[in-house]
């Protein structure tokens, strides 16, 4: 994945991915502590969460951790 | 000598005079008189101009009415970053007023986020502190405060509150004597140039060896640009709050004093003024 793709670009590949509806809202997580705004690079992301060459999301369809 | 805590005072208080005009193609009932206001640095757009739209609204039909945005010099103003950060990066070398433009149709998808009410700065607001928290203490301290004391951050922002805001926050600046600071600093630094929106990346307040890090060290590493060296002339300002702090400034003092209420410093590249 390149670095510059935003989570708005991550969450709505993975809406398109679970055949969401259009008002579905996807939640992505960090560290299962926060959720980054939508324009937020996940290159950024990786380089300040990443860990073992990998970033790790968790998603839900509801406020989990925020 | 100027206490510590007076500078986090200062930051807190500190205010932008702005001038907002309704932007000429906007169909009105009758003519709109500009509307001024005193914009709060550490504030978000959003939060702060109801007033605004209040004002405006009442010589619009409401049929031409969509969500307001706001725009500098035909640049969108993103409410999502710090009001301070948005002068410092677009308007810091015009004269005051800062004058912003008012919009309530066309909506620009792709440069701003939309904004349908206070709930949504708030998870923004305590998403960064969240994030700046995960940095400098693996987000212990703020996972160990209860619900009602993360509210009592988002209320004390929301309500102008300082000593609300700062006697939950204190929490989230404190570290043991042993680590001598945070794990990392949370920073971002902006510049008006170029594609990507900010640099943010890990960088430790000390040395493996003990040594302080300064401003200047997070310059080297991250923009070495705004680093002039010896004879060079000087071609950018590295601005926090709308000053330049000494490049000698220890970065975990600039994290403790100078960070928004996010716990994010904020930091913008600008050019130097031509005169």
């Amino acid at each position: 994945m390149e670095r510059g793709r935003t989570v708005q670009s991550l969450s709505q590949f993975i809406g398109r991915f679970l055949k969401f509806d259009a008002n579905e809202h996807l939640f992505i997580y960090v560290n299962q502590s926060f959720a980054p705004s939508p324009d937020q690079e996940v290159g950024v992301l990786f380089d300040c969460f990443g860990s073992d060459g990998k970033l790790i999301l968790h998603y839900c369809k509801s406020q989990a951790w925020g | 000598m100027a206490d510590d805590k007076d500078v986090l005072r200062d930051v807190w208080y500190g205010r932008i005079p702005a001038c907002f005009t309704l932007h000429q193609d906007q169909v009105t009932e009758r003519e709109a008189e500009p509307y001024y206001l005193l914009l709060p640095r550490v504030s978000y757009l959003t939060l702060v101009t109801d007033k605004v739209k209040k004002h405006f609204l009442k010589v619009m039909r409401a049929e031409d009415v969509e969500e307001m945005w706001l725009e500098y010099e035909g640049t969108p103003l993103k409410w999502h970053y710090p009001i301070g950060v948005l002068f410092d990066l677009h308007a810091s070398s015009s004269i005051l007023p800062w004058n912003i433009t008012v919009h309530f149709k066309d909506f620009p998808e792709r440069d701003l986020l939309h904004c349908s009410s206070n709930s949504v700065i708030e998870a923004h607001f305590m998403s960064g502190i969240k994030e700046a928290d995960a940095l400098k203490h693996k987000s212990q301290v703020v996972n160990d405060m209860q619900k009602k004391d993360h509210k009592q951050l988002w209320m004390g922002l929301q309500n102008d509150k300082f000593d609300q805001f700062w006697a939950m926050n204190r929490k989230l600046m404190e570290y043991s004597t042993e680590d001598g600071g945070f794990r990392y600093i949370p920073f971002r630094i902006y510049q008006t140039t170029g594609e990507r929106p900010f640099i943010q990346k890990l960088f430790r307040p000390l040395s493996a060896d003990g040594a302080v890090h300064t401003l200047g060290d997070l310059l080297r590493e991250m923009y070495p640009a705004a680093v002039t060296h010896e004879g060079a002339e000087k071609r950018l300002q590295v601005v926090i709050h709308g000053i330049e702090p000494l490049l000698e400034t220890p970065l975990q003092w600039l994290s403790e004093h100078l960070s928004h209420p996010d716990n994010f410093l904020h930091i913008c590249i600008i050019p130097v003024p031509s005169d």
